[in-house]
Order: C-alpha cells, then sequence, then structure tokens
C-alpha cells in the first residue's frame, strides 16, 4: 500500500494502482473515455488527466500513470476542467452531433461528458467526418463518424475475445477504426466490442432504434445457453426483452459475453412461441385448454409406474428438475433422464468413480491460476466461448502454457505459442492412457499416486498402452505423446479442461476416467489452479446431475427409445427436449416416438419432436420463471423473472406441480421451498439458502475420494476409402434452442459439412458446393465448407440444425464412417 | 366600515355591466380567437414531405402524463422515423413539454380545441391523424 494525497484528502491504494484506479477506490472520480478495467491501459484520449505536484503540476493522465508514495494530485483544478473541455471541444470538432437519432443517445460517455463539462460551444471548426456506414452484417453497424478513436474495441477484440477483427488504419486526421483492408467486419460477432464502445460508433443491430436507455428496466439473470453460467442484464420493455445490456460489474467474467448470449435472446419474444396447449384429435393438434390437456397427461401418468418415462432438457431450472423427477415418482416410473445417457456419462459415471463425486473439481476460477492447460477438444472454446476467453487471457496475461489435444485445430490452437496435437478421431482415450503411462515409465508420478486405491490395476492395463504403441493408431509421434507427458507432469499446476455434450460421443464415461488418472497420477488435484474441468453442455446439466434427474435404477435415455419402440414404454413426457434433432440416429428415434402410445410434450416451440406429440404444452422460458441454474463448475445461481409469463404459457414448475397434485401428491408451493429441499438433501447444497444467493450465486462444494480406474477403449478401425465424421458444437450455437435465436442464426444459419484443403481437392469439392454424405445409418445433403483446420480423412459437422439431419447419419459410434459424393 | 358600503359596491360593478358589451360568444356560430400560445391539439410537422420527427424518443420520456407513444422504423437508407407516433388525448393534459422538449421542431401546438367525440379510441390520435393538421 501507499499513502498519497488526492484532492487534499489522504488515501491509501495499492502499489500496483494507478492514479486513476486509486482515486476510484476512495471515491473520487476522474472521468475517462478510452480506459475500461477489462483492458490494459492505453492513455489515448486525454480525458483523465491530472496534475501531480512531484511533475511540477504538469497534466499527466491518471489511467496510465502508477501511484508513488506520497503523490499530491488534484483531480479538478480550473485548469485541468480547461484542458478536458478542450479534449471535448476537439472531439466534438469532427464528431456530428446526431444525438436524437444515435442509439446510443442516453448512454454515451461523450454526450454525457459534455453535458457535464457544459461544452455548449465549440470554438475550433472543421468539416465533419463522411466515413461510410457499415450495415453490410445484421448484427453490428459500424458509424465511424461517431468515433472517437479510444481504441476499446480494437483492444478488446484482441485482448480478450482474441479475433482481431479491428484495428486502426491510417494516420493522423485520416485515422479510423476499420477491418482488415478496409472491408466490412467478419468476426465472431460476440459483441464485445458493441459493449465497450462509449460512443454510438458500433450498435447492436437488433436493438436498433428499439428504445432508449432509460427506458428499459434492466433485470439481471443467467444466460441459457451453454454451461459456463455467464451473467447477464436483460433490458425488458413493454414485457419484451429487448435487448441484452452491459454490466461491466457482472460475474467471473466482467460482462463478457459470446454471440449467444449477447445475439441470441430473440426466442423469448419470438413470435413462434406456443401460446396454447395443444391436444391432439383426429389426428391434427387442437388448441386446448390447460385443463383438458393436463387432466389427459394426469390420466395416463397415474399408476403408469415403468411404462412411464422422462426425458428432460438440461435447461430447466433445479426446481424444476426436481419436482419432474417427484412427478415420475408419483407415476411410479424412475426411468427419466437429462440425455445423460448420451452426454454426461463422464461427469455421472466417470467422475462418479474415479473421484467419487459427479462434478468437477476445478473452477473456471483455476484457469487463469494454472501454469498448464491441457485442453482436450479445441471445442472448449466453441462450446463455451466465455471459457475461451478466460483461456486466453490465461495464455497472454499469465503466461499459462497450452497444450491442446483435439481431433482437429480451432481458434485455440492459434494462441501464442499453443502446442496442437491432432490425434484421428476416436483415439482420444488411448492418448490420454499412453500419457499416463508415460508419467509412469518416466517417473513423473507423484509419490501419493502409489497409495490411492486401483494403483496396480491401472499400472498393469497401461501396460499395452505405451506411447510407441499409441502413437501407430492416433497419429501423433510418440515423441509428441512424450513431450505432452511430460510438459502436463512437470508444471507446477496444471489443469485439464474438456467439454461434454450430446454430441460427443468420445467424451463419455471412460475419458473422463482416464482424464482424472492422469490429475492422480500427478497429484495435480484438490490446489488452485490444478485439477480437472470438466465441460458439460447446456447451462444447467450440472445442475440436472446434481437434482439426481439421471438413470439410477430406471432406463437410460438411448433405453427408453428402445422402450418405446418395444412397446415398453407407452407415455413418455419430454420436457423441452428435442431427441428428433439432438439425439443420435434420427430414424431410430423418429420410429420410437411414434410407436410410444402417449407423447407428452413441454417446449417454447413447435419442434420437430412436439410436432409429433398427442399434448403439446407451452412452457415459459428462463425470462419468465424463478429459480436456479448451476454451472459447469458448480456456482449456483438464482434467476428471477424479467417478463411476465408470454400468452397461456406456463413455466415448468407450474406444469409438473399441477400434475402431481393431480395424481394425489402434494408438491411445494414455490421453487423457494424446492431449494430449501435441495438444501437438505443434494450434496455440496448444503447449507445454501436461496435468499443468500444473491446476485454472485454460490459454489457448491466438491469432496473427493479418489480411486483410479482402467478406463475402456474401443479400438475404432478405419475404413477404407472412407472418411471420419465428428459431430460436435459451433460456436454460435448451443443445442437446438439457439435456432430460435435470430443472432445466432444471422451469423449461422444452417448446417454444414467441414473438410480439409486436401480432401475438398481429392474431391473435386468448391466451398458451398451440395454434397451427400452417407454413413451406414443414413445419409443427408449438407453444404460443404472448405478450412484448414480439418486435418485430412476427418470431417465435422455441427448437430444443432433440425434441417440439416445430420443425425440421420450420425449414429452416436465415437466416429462415423462416411463417403462424401457431390 | 359601514355595512352598507360592500353591497354598494357590488351593485355598482353589476350596475356597471348592465351598459358594457356582453362577453358570451355565440358558440358554435361565432367562435373564439385564440392566442398564438394556446395550447390546444397537437400537430406534427412536416419538412421535405415527411413528418420531422426523428423518433429520439425525447417527448414520450418528457411527457408527464405518459400519454406519448413512440415507435422507431429504419427506412430504406437506415434512417430513423417514426413508424408509430400516437397521443392518447384523454390523458394528455396541454402542457406542452413534448414541444419544448424536441430537439428537431417536429411537433407543435395548434389552436384547436374542438375536442369532443362519442368513441375513446376517437381521442388516440395517430401519426397521420396528427399530420393532417395544417
Ligand atoms: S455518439 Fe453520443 S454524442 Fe455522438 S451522436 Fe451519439 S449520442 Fe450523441
Ligand atoms: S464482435 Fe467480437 S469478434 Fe467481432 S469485432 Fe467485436 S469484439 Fe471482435
Ligand atoms: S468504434 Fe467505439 S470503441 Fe472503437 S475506437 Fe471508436 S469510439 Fe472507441
Ligand atoms: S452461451 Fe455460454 S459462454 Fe456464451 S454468454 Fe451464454 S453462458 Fe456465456
Ligand atoms: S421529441 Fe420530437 S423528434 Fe423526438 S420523438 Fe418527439 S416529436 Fe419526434
Ligand atoms: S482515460 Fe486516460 S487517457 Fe483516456
Amino acid at each position: 500500500m501507499v499513502n498519497l494525497t488526492i484532492d487534499d484528502k489522504q488515501v491509501t491504494a495499492p502499489k500496483s494502482a494507478t492514479i486513476y484506479e486509486a482515486a476510484k477506490i476512495n471515491g473520487i472520480k476522474i472521468p475517462i473515455l478510452c480506459h475500461d478495467k477489462k483492458l490494459k491501459p492505453f492513455g489515448a484520449c486525454r480525458m483523465c488527466l491530472v496534475e501531480v505536484e512531484q511533475m511540477k503540476g504538469r497534466q499527466i493522465p491518471a489511467c496510465t500513470t502508477p501511484v508513488t508514495d506520497g503523490m499530491i494530485i488534484r483531480t479538478s483544478t480550473p485548469d485541468i476542467i480547461k484542458a478536458r473541455k478542450m479534449v471535448l471541444e476537439l472531439l466534438l470538432l469532427n464528431h456530428p452531433i446526431d444525438c436524437p437519432v444515435c442509439d446510443k443517445g442516453g448512454d454515451c460517455d461523450l454526450q454525457n461528458l459534455t453535458y457535464e463539462y457544459q461544452v455548449n460551444a465549440n470554438r475550433f471548426s472543421d468539416e465533419k467526418f463522411h466515413h461510410e456506414i457499415d450495415y453490410s452484417n445484421p448484427l453490428i453497424e459500424r458509424d465511424m463518424n461517431r468515433c472517437v478513436l479510444c481504441g476499446k474495441c480494437a483492444r478488446i477484440c484482441d485482448e480478450i475475445v482474441s479475433f482481431g477483427a479491428l484495428t486502426f488504419i491510417s494516420r493522423g486526421i485520416e485515422t479510423k477504426i476499420g477491418c482488415e483492408f478496409e472491408g466490412s467486419l467478419n468476426c465472431e460477432f460476440c459483441g464485445s466490442c458493441v459493449s465497450v464502445c462509449p460512443v454510438g460508433s458500433l450498435l447492436a443491430r437488433p436493438f436498433k432504434f428499439k428504445a432508449r436507455f432509460w427506458a428499459l428496466t434492466n433485470q439481471k439473470s443467467v444466460c441459457s445457453y451453454c454451461g459456463t453460467g455467464c451473467n447477464l442484464t436483460l433490458g425488458v420493455k413493454d414485457n419484451k426483452v429487448l435487448t441484452t445490456v452491459y454490466d461491466e460489474n457482472q460475474g467471473f467474467h466482467n460482462g463478457q459475453l459470446c454471440c449467444r448470449g449477447r445475439f441470441g435472446y430473440q426466442f423469448i419474444n419470438s413470435d413462434k412461441r406456443l401460446t396454447t396447449p395443444l391436444v391432439r384429435k383426429g389426428g391434427a393438434l387442437m388448441e386446448a385448454s390447460w385443463d383438458e390437456a393436463l387432466e389427459l397427461v394426469a390420466t395416463r401418468l397415474r399408476g403408469a409406474g415403468a411404462s412411464a418415462a422422462a426425458l428432460a432438457t438440461p435447461r430447466l431450472t433445479n426446481e424444476e428438475l426436481l419436482l419432474f423427477k417427484k412427478l415420475m415418482e408419483a407415476a411410479g416410473s424412475a426411468n427419466y433422464d437429462h440425455s445423460a445417457g448420451y452426454a454426461h456419462a463422464a461427469l455421472t459415471k466417470g467422475f462418479a468413480r474415479s473421484f467419487g463425486a459427479t462434478a468437477s473439481p476445478s473452477t473456471i476460477l483455476d484457469i487463469q491460476k494454472s501454469d498448464l492447460l491441457l485442453v482436450i477438444k479445441t471445442d472448449s472454446y466453441e462450446t463455451h466461448p466465455v471459457i475461451g476467453f478466460e483461456i486466453n487471457m490465461a495464455v497472454k496475461n499469465k503466461g499459462a502454457k497450452l497444450n491442446i489435444l483435439s481431433d482437429k485445430r480451432g481458434k485455440l490452437s492459434k494462441l501464442p505459442d499453443a502446442k496442437t496435437f491432432v490425434h484421428t478421431p476416436g483415439s482420444e482415450i488411448a492418448v490420454i492412457n499412453s500419457l499416463a503411462k508415460a508419467i509412469l515409465d518416466e517417473k513423473l508420478a507423484a509419490g501419493s499416486a502409489v497409495s490411492i486405491p486401483g494403483y496396480a490395476d491401472l499400472e498393469k492395463a497401461l501396460a499395452g498402452f505405451t506411447p510407441d504403441a499409441v502413437a501407430v493408431q492416433s497419429g501423433l509421434s510418440a515423441a509428441a505423446i512424450k513431450q505432452l507427458a511430460s510438459d502436463y507432469a512437470k508444471a507446477e499446476k496444471a489443469l485439464i479442461i474438456f467439454p461434454v455434450g450430446n454430441a460427443y460421443p468420445g467424451h463419455n464415461a471412460d475419458m473422463a476416467s482416464a482424464v482424472a488418472n492422469l490429475a492422480l497420477l500427478t497429484g495435480k488435484l484438490g490446489t488452485e489452479g490444478s485439477g480437472v474441468l470438466c465441460m458439460a453442455e447446456k447451462n444447467n446439466s450440472q445442475g440436472a446431475v446434481d437434482m439426481g434427474f439421471y438413470a439410477t435404477s430406471g432406463l437410460q435415455a438411448g433405453q427408453i427409445m428402445d422402450g418405446c419402440a418395444s412397446g415398453a414404454i407407452k407415455t413418455l413426457f419430454l420436457a423441452g427436449e428435442n431427441p428428433v434433432v439432438s439425439y443420435p440416429n434420427r430414424a431410430v428415434v423418429t420410429t420410437a416416438l411414434d410407436k410410444v402410445e402417449f407423447l407428452v410434450v413441454s417446449d417454447l416451440f413447435m419442434t420437430e419432436t412436439a410436432a409429433m406429440a398427442d399434448v403439446v404444452l407451452p412452457a415459459c422460458s428462463f425470462a419468465e420463471k424463478e429459480g436456479t441454474f448451476t454451472s459447469v463448475d458448480r456456482r449456483v445461481q438464482h434467476i428471477k423473472p424479467a417478463i411476465r409469463k408470454v400468452g397461456q404459457s406456463r413455466t415448468d414448475f407450474e406444469i409438473f406441480s399441477t400434475l402431481i397434485a393431480k395424481l394425489g401428491g402434494q408438491a411445494p408451493a414455490a421453487p423457494a421451498a424446492v431449494f430449501g429441499e435441495i438444501a437438505a438433501s443434494a450434496p455440496g447444497y448444503a447449507g445454501m439458502s436461496y435468499a443468500a444467493l444473491g446476485e454472485t450465486g454460490a459454489f457448491a462444494p466438491v469432496d473427493i475420494t479418489p480411486a483410479f480406474v482402467v478406463p475402456k477403449t474401443v479400438a475404432v478401425e478405419p475404413a477404407a476409402g472412407k472418411l471420419a465424421l465428428v459431430i460436435g458444437s459451433v460456436l454460435y450455437h448451443n443445442g437446438t434452442l439457439s435456432q430460435f435465436g435470430e443472432g445466432p442464426m444471422y451469423v449461422c444459419p444452417e448446417g454444414y459439412v467441414e473438410l480439409s484443403r486436401g480432401d475438398a481437392a481429392k474431391l473435386n469439392v468448391a466451398e458451398n458446393d451440395l454434397l451427400n454424405v452417407t454413413s451406414a445409418a443414413g445419409s443427408t445433403k449438407l453444404k460443404a465448407r472448405i478450412s484448414s483446420r480439418m486435418p485430412e480423412g476427418v470431417l465435422f459437422s455441427p448437430y444443432h440444425f433440425g434441417a440439416a439431419e445430420i443425425n440421420r447419419v450420425w449414429s452416436g459410434a465415437p466416429v462415423t464412417w462416411v463417403t462424401v459424393t457431390k | 366600515m359601514n355595512p352598507i358600503t360592500p353591497i354598494i359596491n357590488g351593485l355598482k360593478i353589476t350596475l356597471s355591466h348592465l351598459f358594457k358589451k356582453p362577453v358570451t360568444l355565440q358558440y358554435p356560430t361565432e367562435r373564439p380567437k385564440v392566442a398564438q400560445r394556446f395550447r390546444g391539439l397537437h400537430a406534427l410537422n412536416v419538412s421535405h414531405n415527411k413528418a420531422k420527427c426523428v423518433a429520439c424518443y425525447l417527448c414520450p420520456t418528457v411527457c408527464p402524463a405518459k400519454c406519448i407513444t413512440v415507435e422507431a422504423g429504419e427506412d430504406a437508407n437506415h434512417d430513423k422515423y417514426a413508424a408509430r407516433y400516437e397521443i392518447d388525448m384523454l390523458r394528455c393534459i396541454f402542457c406542452g413539454y413534448c414541444v419544448e422538449a424536441c430537439p428537431v421542431d417536429a411537433i407543435r401546438m395548434t389552436g384547436e380545441f374542438e375536442l369532443a367525440n362519442y368513441r375513446r379510441q376517437d381521442f388516440v390520435y395517430s401519426k397521420e391523424r396528427l399530420l393532417e393538421k395544417k
């Protein structure tokens, strides 16, 4: 701490603080334009000038000058005010005074400062700018005439997002912010630049002209796409969510969001939302009353026993999931799952046997504290983009080493000094095993490892996984494997990050155990910056696991589908799931849903699955209900309604409560009461209180009882003349919900198949050619996308799109072998 | 004071009025001339054949009766215009704040005061109706 005097006040500040920060901590406001707390100091605008006595009273920028002991600072002498006024006059010289039509009006730093400093006239005169305005993309409008050249947009895109789409171009009076070759913006559309622009240069087009900032009611909430659990603020007017509002003080991510969080909110107020219950009569879905619809469902569930089954989307709140479970228990059935059978076995089975807990022992906050990040699948950036930002910052700001093990390259591979090890699809578990083997062989294992149960078995089982043996099947060199192993083992703090999801069939319980073995062998667990972070796909996947909403004594998701097809399951209740699109093997799923006697779907939209139902119940979005979500690292966070319910829709909480009552049970009246039950029963939630969660939420602790488990590997035999198809997430989408968010759909509107340049040349395929992709399961037509990140012989396709029908081809096997023809 | 004096004073005033021209207007055959600054029904000003309003949302913001509804639209040139502009005259208190707030002189108040009507919805003045006014 240093002592200094600001405006005649004796204050203290941390040694590392700048004058601006020191003033801020002590409640003294210094105006800024180009400074942002998330970005490195820049010092371009000179708005923050202050006088420092030790510097002979010269005016220096507060945002870039570090404090020193005994500094005497004045922040608002008449000279300083004069200087700031001149800065504003000069800025306003070329700036169009567009405030009435400028969307930033009312929330503009330049406008506010002009008002505050009473710059009513300008001593100078010059021409206004005449830059062409970029309207070329539907998400971000760029009007460089209003730009004050603070550089925040270019800096955030580079320092945090690591895309680098924007930069200063030209010099002197001609300087402006532009894209490469002065073209139009074509980036990942995370909107970070829009959020930090202090003026109306960068605007969110979906919100364009919709309302003034002051007319919005802000409601804090939690993003309902992926499991990162980003906090967001919904801007509401007239019962509509019009935008997401940037709040730099929100969450661990300081208000950073990805494209889906920032621009994917439109589904909440979509005209396509279901508004009344529908009941199938004479073959068609007809509008019905809630009473009629629910009575019908209750009649089917009453005493149904094991002939009833339920699948829920892990987007429901914890409270809803618990009620859903109670409903199934009231019906006498233990057949419920949240697609864990497909997707989250890594957590429910893998971690359960290796760690004795069904959650990741590490948190997102560990990323920045680690020395080495081992990321399995570069998709971790695409599945959980804001975690990608954290990885980027750890690498760039904290010097963390980044090693990537994946079946293709991705954005993370482009980070400075990132080492990417591209293996053949399906060999990931073998490679991880060989890392463990190399660690044992090189005597890099921690001394404590021997005492963990299962050590001897593991040692024996790994004998066949020597780097040399695995090198052959994985396409990596033995040296690379050894290098990866020693990098990991020798790092003081190392964190393994891997995503799991519906479309990651290889990322199963065995992979989780293989990864756990690595951490246990090297003792990299239980300390800050070390450990394993398994990132489940949806916003409440971890919550669904914690609530026990997966098959323990009943059938798993896949078995439920089989049960429907065989007639064993007569009534199937799907809450928000859309298996027709998201589960592997579409033909099997549709046959099962066709066969099942009675299908109930509660959803926001008439999805491909809802269209097959006998009863469709209109459910509410996250913006209309209250409850809790649990993020991938077990942060339990509270959401509150931002708008009234759309149409006659009801929350799943209400739907399940009514049904439980109809079945003669008694459901708790409100989510708060259910949370009380959760706090009493769910492991790690003990002691939590609904009221105390507040805005920051609470971490559910993870207790670990480690054990070595021998992971099973499946040998993936390459099929001659065929290509390996891997399925996964793309950056802009999450599950099938984002298809109803207009923002993501502008950027990434349809499914495609991505192939390497080499394969494209061999097959004589050009970008956007329509390709027939055929596997043993079926075939579909997809547009080609050619990229340099794919290794030869490997294809990638996102699974989110109903129309793309990739799950006709993808059967759920770790690798689907396909042929491609034009 | 003499108790009769106030009565006489009053009678004097009455008497003087007997010889003055009556102020009553024979409405509707006779019509008042309203003052320039009278605050009657609103009108939207026109320039270049369209409403001057740029939909800045300042008048609905300043309106104490919250009777103005503006919805902005984006035209073919990406410019902002008032896709919807509506005043609910049943709520309006004719304070004239909207006129004062407007940065582009798009709204004014006319001398029109005959606003009686039969149905509530007839008091909702849409953009089209406000533009008709001279
Ligand atoms: S950027 Fe700010 S000052 Fe400039 S026109 Fe927009 S609101 Fe006005
Ligand atoms: S939207 Fe994101 S990626 Fe695109 S320019 Fe802005 S900060 Fe960069
Ligand atoms: S566009 Fe906005 S954020 Fe970027 S330099 Fe200009 S004013 Fe700053
Ligand atoms: S989708 Fe995930 S990363 Fe993106 S804003 Fe939402 S929670 Fe954050
Ligand atoms: S203040 Fe003027 S320009 Fe703004 S909305 Fe009202 S009438 Fe239109
Ligand atoms: S805020 Fe310090 S120079 Fe811009």
